[in-house]
């Protein structure tokens, strides 16, 4: 093959570099904003889904979101709701790597290390525009993983009304069915705290009773004990005083 | 469509498959085939990135310096996946997210860097344009074939529609990347008592 | 006998090459070798480098196998029995219940006969679903090669049931021992050539594709209409440490007698014991394999023992005589780990082989969270490395030879 000069070589591949990175930020501005619209729904969809709203289509997810759902931005330490413009657009992970937006977790069971000092929460309104129910951001580590999902409570602070993970790594057919609907369901009702305010909701192994007759036990999956124990660890900490509980008892004051 | 053509086309489909015969790009057969939306989405990508890489390199081989073609064949390759990449996450945003990675993995996927080095360099666009379908066809065939079997078995579904009867216990190892190892190693079996000239010497 | 030896006779002249059914040999064979001895011996057998042949080798297994037999079915009718009569009321519901009711035997734990047959039940047709399926495979893969049906599967066929829970759907059954004789042995060109023990391949295999029914860290009473279940004494362990158990439901000798809710064949650490010491006797088995796996296992536990109080798992001060008597580890000790073809084969291999399977079975129990039971994985993993611990035996035995004769 022909032998090519130093030149010819830098500027071949300055054109090729050039050609290419033309095309690959084209397509990028192009579809900017239809992904971002679309990583938006998703994650409206997995608040729907924590409160029990499956099929959904899109348009009716955007006008749920102006009218029935009100996404917030509160302080988790005080629990007081925070004037911001966007709540949807916060970027919790990224929060909460930032030292200079979250502070250290104190040490806990469910693995997390630090915390934003925000989070959002979503306000979901009843028929009438009164507030309903709550739907809170949950993470946490599982036996494999973290999981990441929401947490619906009742206005009154303690009841669960939904539950539903949107990332976790946890195995198919065991721990990954914490992603199964049944289970899920399993939860509605049960109460999160005791009389003492102290998280008290536990999965346990095994079955446990109807949740006005048992309400502080959630069965356990069969075959991920360690899973089920992850799923509690991480309410036993996103329920506690240094978590969401300063906002509930606020919430539920009101 | 003379014979050699059809030959370039069709060979990599049984006679010479990139992943049955040359195990190449087996790490994403492995990742995405759980489910058959998955890897009907990750064939469909790999066939726009092979036939854009191969008929792209071609098309400009003769300028292409020697000493730096394997790193303008990879910016060719990486600027077509991130494009395809940008695509599903704007159009097909769940199976996207489902996929996670693997697209941009595509990069490092060898199929794709070997028919540019050992295919492109030397022919046509056109003769390329064949080749890269054929060699994506040939991948895409053992991606679906081995998801057909792991969401048939694993879910009880096809294309995430249940088929299977509802007293079908699905098979949990099937959902797990090892069972892919499983079906292809069938897969291979198969094809070479097919065609026992693809045993190998030893 | 002699009409038996005419009539087969008779049929091998019609399986011989020249008869009519030439592709029938291998079942021909294989039932001649079940009544009489084979005319042709192994003189330079695959597996055992002395005057044993494979069929001998494998007859002895199954002997030794006799005492974890037995406790299966006593074992497996006296759990369901006890949990009946706990349950109070003895109803009849299954065609297991009605046998036993038919025979007059009812449904007391304490009746040894009553229990045994009760467990037969459930552990017969298990056994003949192993041996039906995995025979149905083992004759095709014969027939197509054009080989003889080998004695391996014999035992097999019977490990793979007494490794399973008593309440294991026989569909399961069917799908796993097809897929530890296709996938763990054939693939690998048969007996004598397969890198995976075949039934623990078979029980790997259901532990990962219906993982509900039989992780492990629930156990299986065959019971009533749903059978009974709770944690295992090593998922307990893992929970609560010493003290769960010491406090548990059952004393270490329950535990090493076998009267626990278990997989068939593993609960009872004494049959298995006896077994050993048959395998042991008729040097079937190979001692330095089973030394190994003892001392990897003791050494390990004492480590992990001196170190509980600086960790906050429980399951790090267990200590090794619980280790040696829950889950599999015994079962696995006498019959897997010194499976000849699997196994390592140089002698030096053997201790290294078996103290790694010791080792190893520990940290899975103890360190990861996920698998309570970690026998199987232990030697399915060091069945992977076998060959190449004998591989650095012979170099290492190499080199020192060269040095000897450079020095010479």
């Amino acid at each position: 093959m022909r032998q090519h000069s130093v030149t010819y070589i830098i500027i071949f591949s300055a054109v090729v570099c050039i050609v290419c990175s033309l095309f690959v930020s084209g397509t990028a501005v192009g579809l900017r904003s239809r992904i971002a619209y679309n990583m938006l729904l998703d994650k409206q969809f997995s608040v729907l889904r924590a409160i029990g709203e499956e099929d959904v289509s899109e348009e009716a997810v955007d006008t749920l979101f102006g009218t029935k759902i009100i996404p917030q931005m509160i302080d988790i330490k005080t629990g007081d709701v925070v004037e911001a413009d966007n709540p949807s657009a916060f970027d919790t992970k990224k929060a909460a790597k930032d030292p200079a937006t979250s502070f250290e977790a104190p040490a806990n069971e469910a693995r997390v290390v630090r915390v934003a000092d925000q989070a959002v929460v979503y306000q979901i309104m009843d028929e009438g525009g009164a507030l309903d129910m709550v739907v809170l951001p949950i993470r946490g580590a599982g036996l494999w993983s973290t999981m990441y999902g929401f947490l619906a409570v009742d206005k009154d602070g303690e009841t669960v009304r939904g539950i539903t993970f949107y990332e976790h790594g946890e195995t198919p057919g065991l721990g990954g069915e914490i992603d199964n609907p049944e289970w899920q369901a399993k939860w509605i009702g049960r109460k999160l705290y005791d009389t003492d305010g102290e998280v008290v909701l536990d999965v346990i192994k095994g079955a446990a009773g109807p949740a006005d007759a048992d309400p502080h036990r959630v069965d356990g999956l069969s075959g991920a004990t360690l899973t089920g124990r992850g799923v509690a660890n991480t309410l036993r900490f996103w329920f506690s005083a240094d978590g969401f509980k300063p906002f509930l008892e606020k919430m539920a004051g009101n | 469509m003379d014979a050699e053509k059809k030959a370039i086309l069709l060979d990599p489909l049984f006679e010479n498959n990139p992943i049955a015969l040359q195990v190449l790009g087996i790490c994403s057969a492995l990742a995405v085939t759980n489910k058959m939306s998955t890897a009907f989405v990750m064939s469909l990508a790999l066939i726009f990135v092979l036939v854009g890489s191969n008929v792209a390199v071609s098309a400009i081989r003769k300028l292409i310096p020697t000493n730096v073609r394997i790193i303008v064949q990879l910016s060719i390759i990486a600027s077509l996946v991130i494009i395809t990449d940008q695509f599903l996450k704007a159009f097909l945003y769940d199976i996207s997210k489902q996929l996670s990675v693997f697209v941009g993995l595509i990069i490092t996927n060898c199929i794709v860097m070997g028919r540019a080095e050992a295919y492109a360099m030397q022919n046509g666009p056109w003769l390329c344009a064949l080749d890269g379908m054929g060699n994506a066809l040939g991948y895409g065939l053992i991606l679906m074939a081995t998801s057909f079997f792991r969401e048939l078995f694993g879910s009880g579904s096809l294309f995430g529609i249940h088929v299977m009867p509802a007293w079908y216990e699905t098979n949990g190892l099937m959902v797990l990347a090892p069972s892919a190892f499983f079906l292809i190693g069938l897969f291979i079996w198969g094809i070479r008592t097919w065609k026992p000239e693809q045993v190998e010497e030893n | 006998m002699k009409l038996l030896r005419n009539m087969l006779d008779r049929v091998g002249d019609m399986c011989s090459e020249k008869g009519k059914f030439p592709w029938l040999y291998p079942l021909y064979e294989a039932t001649d070798s079940f009544f009489y001895t084979s005319d042709s011996v192994t003189t330079t057998g695959p597996q055992a480098r002395d005057a044993l042949d494979l069929k001998r080798m494998m007859s002895v297994v199954v002997f030794a196998l006799g005492p974890c037999i037995l406790m299966a079915m006593y074992n497996s009718g006296y759990q369901a029995n006890l949990a009946m009569s706990k349950e109070g009321a003895v109803v009849i519901e299954t065609w297991r219940h009605a046998i036993v009711q038919a025979l007059g035997l009812g449904f007391d734990p304490n009746n040894l006969l009553a229990c045994l047959i009760h467990g037969a039940l459930y552990f017969i047709p298990v056994l003949i679903v192993s041996y039906a399926v995995g025979g149905l495979w083992e004759v095709l893969f014969a027939t197509v090669r054009k080989h003889e049906v080998n004695e391996g599967f014999f035992v097999t066929g019977m490990l793979f049931p007494l490794i399973l829970p008593p309440t294991i759907p026989l569909w399961q059954v069917a799908i796993g021992i097809s897929f530890g004789v296709v996938i763990g042995k054939e693939i690998f060109g048969g007996t004598g050539m397969n890198i995976l023990n075949p039934a623990l391949t078979a029980r790997a295999f259901l532990f990962f594709a219906y993982p509900a029914e039989i992780s492990g860290d629930l156990v299986w009473v065959a019971g009533g209409v749903d059978g009974l279940s709770g944690a295992t004494m090593l998922s307990q362990a893992f929970v609560g440490g010493k003290a769960a158990l010491l406090a548990g439901d059952y004393s270490w000798m329950q535990s090493f007698l076998g009267t626990i809710p278990g997989s068939m064949g593993e609960t009872s650490a004494l049959a298995c014991l006896l077994g050993g010491v048959i395998l042991l006797v008729t040097r079937v088995g190979s001692w330095r394999t089973m030394a190994g796996t003892v001392a990897g296992t003791i050494v390990l536990t004492l480590l992990l023992n001196s170190v509980a109080d600086k960790v906050t798992n429980p399951m790090f001060e267990v200590p090794f005589w619980w280790h040696m008597t829950m889950g599999g580890w015994a079962f696995g000790l006498v019959f897997m780990t010194t499976d000849p073809v699997t196994a390592a084969f140089t002698n030096t291999g053997k201790y290294i082989y078996g103290f790694l399977i010791g080792a190893l079975v520990i940290l899975i129990r103890v360190v990861n969270p996920a698998f309570p039971e970690g026998m199987m994985l232990a030697i399915l993993l060091m069945n992977v490395f076998a060959a190449t611990i004998d591989h650095f035996v012979v170099q290492q035995n190499i080199k020192r030879r060269w040095a000897r004769n450079a020095a010479a």
